[in-house]
């Protein structure tokens, strides 16, 4: 990722924006941007999903293969989650290999779901100790205009939780549903103009500070979380952003559960 | 799985026989590159558009325009390419002892010499004069035929920027942003209260009132939201 | 017959897909598809779902890449890892590299270079689900994208493959018939002028069956010309 320039002016028209409590896009502090979610829309994926925020367009894959189980957990399968962002989601995104910053986001969003223990890893095994499931998911950037780890964690989420098992390709019985428990979201805050903002665009991420990303699941239990950039914030900055996790995530739970009518 | 029926049309000949660009119905078309617009014979080609063999062949996509005899294309979409003369706003991107390296939305950055800047300066105290990621308000001094450009801020107002925000919209929009005569631009200031100062790469310099300023802003989202929703609906 | 005897075409030229002889897949194209780019172009056809995004023309980095005379063109080709049944590792492979580079010297016919010297357009083509076919799709993509940025061209690429299956020729192989047939010819055509930037052949042709497979081509690339035409003028085809 080539580093793109900060203009100044954008930082100091950001900090005044946040003193009159207004963002570019006139969202509120705390405003998502609208976001649409869909299913299934990847032909040779088992499971995939689209999430659009602005102009932030990515898709999520599921695939599955069969794997050895690792010799300390003979009895179960394995997930993988991997993030690309390729040069086709925006101008400041080269090709070569994945950069630190695609695979931070990469493992932030795979722990984000793999603590929730929302998959069952017992529940993939095929032959105790010779072969189990391997569940791929696969992230991918179309358009980047901002937090992609939220659009990335909707997505990826969605799709698992769409997913179909092809045990007839491998001549393993029916196919059946992945099963997955919860549903855990990731809410990213940064700091831009001096204060914490929800879902920040490019144009605030490019003159924006430190990030948190929070991940919570059903109960609102903390599955993960990860500060990121350059910046220091107060634990009563943190407490408030929590807080709004929690709101927001409840808000998002629903949707991608709306889409489940069906099952 | 429908298929899609694969017509044997001989459509060489039916373009080849078009008629050319003095048939009124082509004056307001719609085109994609590599459309013929008839003979080539007494026309003379202005912007988008080339001669093959004796045709006239669109390069670009977007509408036909004829004026007299010259035919050229008005773009959909297009690059900012910089003329002699054009008022743009520039980042400083970087700096050697006695030029600055400036962004000027152009397939290539532009250098703006010492002698060219704003005040003197020692050799070696670019940075102290224009900081890396400070934004100015400049003109094109020269265009080489590779394309690098020369900027200058000698002139009546140009200088760094140190307040206010700068926004973007796509060149070819900048029209409908100024409207006829400058009447709509101007009726813009009036409303907002606030200096606006249109560059030709794009960007706009906005200048005032805090709640002026998201006024002006507002009107460029609320433009560009019109331009993709024309295309995309279909009118265009 | 083909391989393994899969019939794939009925005694009265019907094809596995409902499909007759000459007949192209369905195809729908929409442009903007990524909000960021300078031009952009998600092309269906049939199952293929492929996105081409435009970015520049930029200046070219490194420094060692730039032609002092012209802008060049950096393509690259990539599948998704769940575009294809079985996933696809990430990265670089040889055939994604071949294909980039005949994509790219296909769209430096028709792109015209020479009036952005020194600087560098991207060509970005992502498969996100692959059936058969998929380098024509990327191809015929870009070509669209490029004309959406505002790229200045004297032509659009328009690329399809024909091939033969059971011993009849047929136009725009779908996933079983590029798998079980005997020959894929893949062209780019110029619709304007009816020349060619692009071709490939493997398989075994008489010199009849090439002509008509050469004919089906070139008629399919007339019509897929005029969807393209269509969506660059109001933003999608169909309607």
């Amino acid at each position: 990722m080539s580093i793109p320039l900060v203009p100044q002016l954008l930082r100091s028209h950001l900090r005044e924006l946040a003193d009159n409590n207004q963002r570019l896009d006139n969202r509120a502090q705390f405003e998502g941007r609208d976001v649409e979610l869909e299913v299934g829309i990847l032909g040779n994926a088992e499971g995939s999903a689209r999430v659009r925020m602005g102009d932030t367009i990515v898709l999520a894959g599921v695939k599955f293969q069969t794997m050895t189980p690792y010799p300390d957990r003979p009895n179960e399968g394995g997930l993988m989650c991997m993030a690309e962002v390729r040069p086709v989601s925006g101008r400041q995104h080269e090709a070569g290999p994945p950069s630190a910053a695609s695979i931070e986001l990469s493992r932030v969003v795979d722990r984000g779901i793999r603590e929730s223990g929302c998959i069952d890893t017992s529940d993939l095994c095929i032959i105790p100790g010779e072969k189990a499931w391997q569940v791929i998911l696969d992230l991918f950037a179309v358009s980047d205009d901002g937090n992609l780890f939220d659009a990335f964690a909707l997505a990826g989420i969605t799709a698992l939780r769409n997913a179909i098992i092809p045990q007839e390709k491998f001549e393993l019985g029916e196919d059946r549903p992945l099963i997955v428990s919860k549903t855990p979201i990731m809410c990213s805050y940064q700091r831009v103009g001096g204060r914490f903002i929800f879902d920040a665009n490019g144009r605030e991420e490019l003159g924006g500070d430190e990030r948190i990303h929070i991940t919570l699941g059903d109960d609102n239990h903390v599955h993960s979380l990860q500060k990121g950039l350059k910046g220091a914030f107060t634990a009563a900055e943190f407490t408030e952003l929590m807080e709004e996790a929690r709101k927001k995530g409840e808000e998002l739970r629903n949707m991608v559960h709306s889409l489940e009518g069906g099952n | 799985m429908k298929g899609v029926l694969v017509a044997r049309l001989d459509n060489m000949t039916e373009r080849k026989n078009a008629a050319g660009p003095q048939d009124n119905q082509r004056a307001t078309q719609l085109v994609a590159p590599g459309e013929d617009l008839g003979d080539s014979e007494g026309h003379e080609l202005g912007h988008g558009v080339i001669a093959i063999d004796g045709r006239i062949r669109a390069t670009k996509n977007g509408r036909v325009n004829v004026n007299g005899n010259t035919i050229s294309i008005e773009p959909r979409r297009t690059a900012y390419v910089p003329r002699p003369g054009d008022l743009v706003i520039g980042y400083i991107e970087g700096c050697t002892n006695n030029i600055w390296f400036v962004d000027i939305g152009a397939p290539f950055n532009a250098i703006l010499p010492m002698s060219l800047g704003p005040s003197k300066a020692d050799f070696g105290g670019t940075r102290s004069v224009i900081d890396i990621g400070e934004a100015i308000l400049c003109r094109v001094q020269e265009v080489e035929e590779t394309h690098s450009s020369v900027v200058t801020m000698k002139g009546m107002g140009l200088r760094k920027i140190r307040s206010g925000a700068v926004e973007n919209i796509d060149p070819h929009l900048l029209g409908r942003l100024i409207g006829k005569q400058g009447k709509a631009l101007r009726q813009l200031k009036e409303e907002s209260e606030c200096r606006v100062i249109v560059g030709d790469n794009g960007r706009l310099w906005i200048d005032g009132d805090f709640n002026g300023t998201l006024e002006v802003r507002n009107r460029l989202r609320s433009l560009t939201a019109e331009a993709k929703a024309v295309t995309l609906g279909g009118v265009a | 017959m083909g391989y393994g005897d899969v019939q794939m075409i009925d005694a009265n030229g019907i094809r596995n897909d409902g499909r007759k002889a000459g007949d192209v897949r369905p195809i729908s194209i929409e442009l903007g598809v990524v909000p960021v780019a300078d031009g952009s172009c998600r092309m269906k056809w049939g199952t293929n779902d492929v996105i081409a995004a435009i970015y520049g023309p930029m200046e070219a980095h490194p420094r060692k890449i730039q032609r002092q005379d012209r802008a060049v063109l950096d393509v690259r080709y990539n599948m998704a890892p769940f575009s294809t049944s079985d996933r696809i590792r990430p990265g670089f492979n040889r055939r994604s590299r071949e294909i980039s580079k005949v994509t790219a010297e296909a769209l430096e016919s028709v792109v015209m270079l020479e009036l952005y010297p020194r600087s560098k357009i991207r060509v970005e083509i992502e498969i996100i689900c692959a059936e058969a076919g998929t380098r024509c799709v990327g191809l015929t993509a870009a070509s669209v994208a490029l004309a959406h940025a505002g790229i200045p061209m004297t032509d659009i690429v328009v690329s399809v493959a024909s091939g033969k299956i059971n011993d009849v020729v047929v136009c725009d192989l779908n996933k079983a018939e590029d798998n079980y047939g005997e020959a894929d010819l893949p062209m780019g055509v110029l619709p304007n002028s009816g020349e060619l930037v692009f071709l490939q052949m493997d398989g075994d042709l008489s010199p009849e069956e090439f002509q008509e497979a050469w004919d089906y081509n070139m008629n399919a690339a007339m019509v897929i010309h005029d969807y393209c035409v269509e969506a660059l003028k109001t933003g999608r085809y169909p309607q």
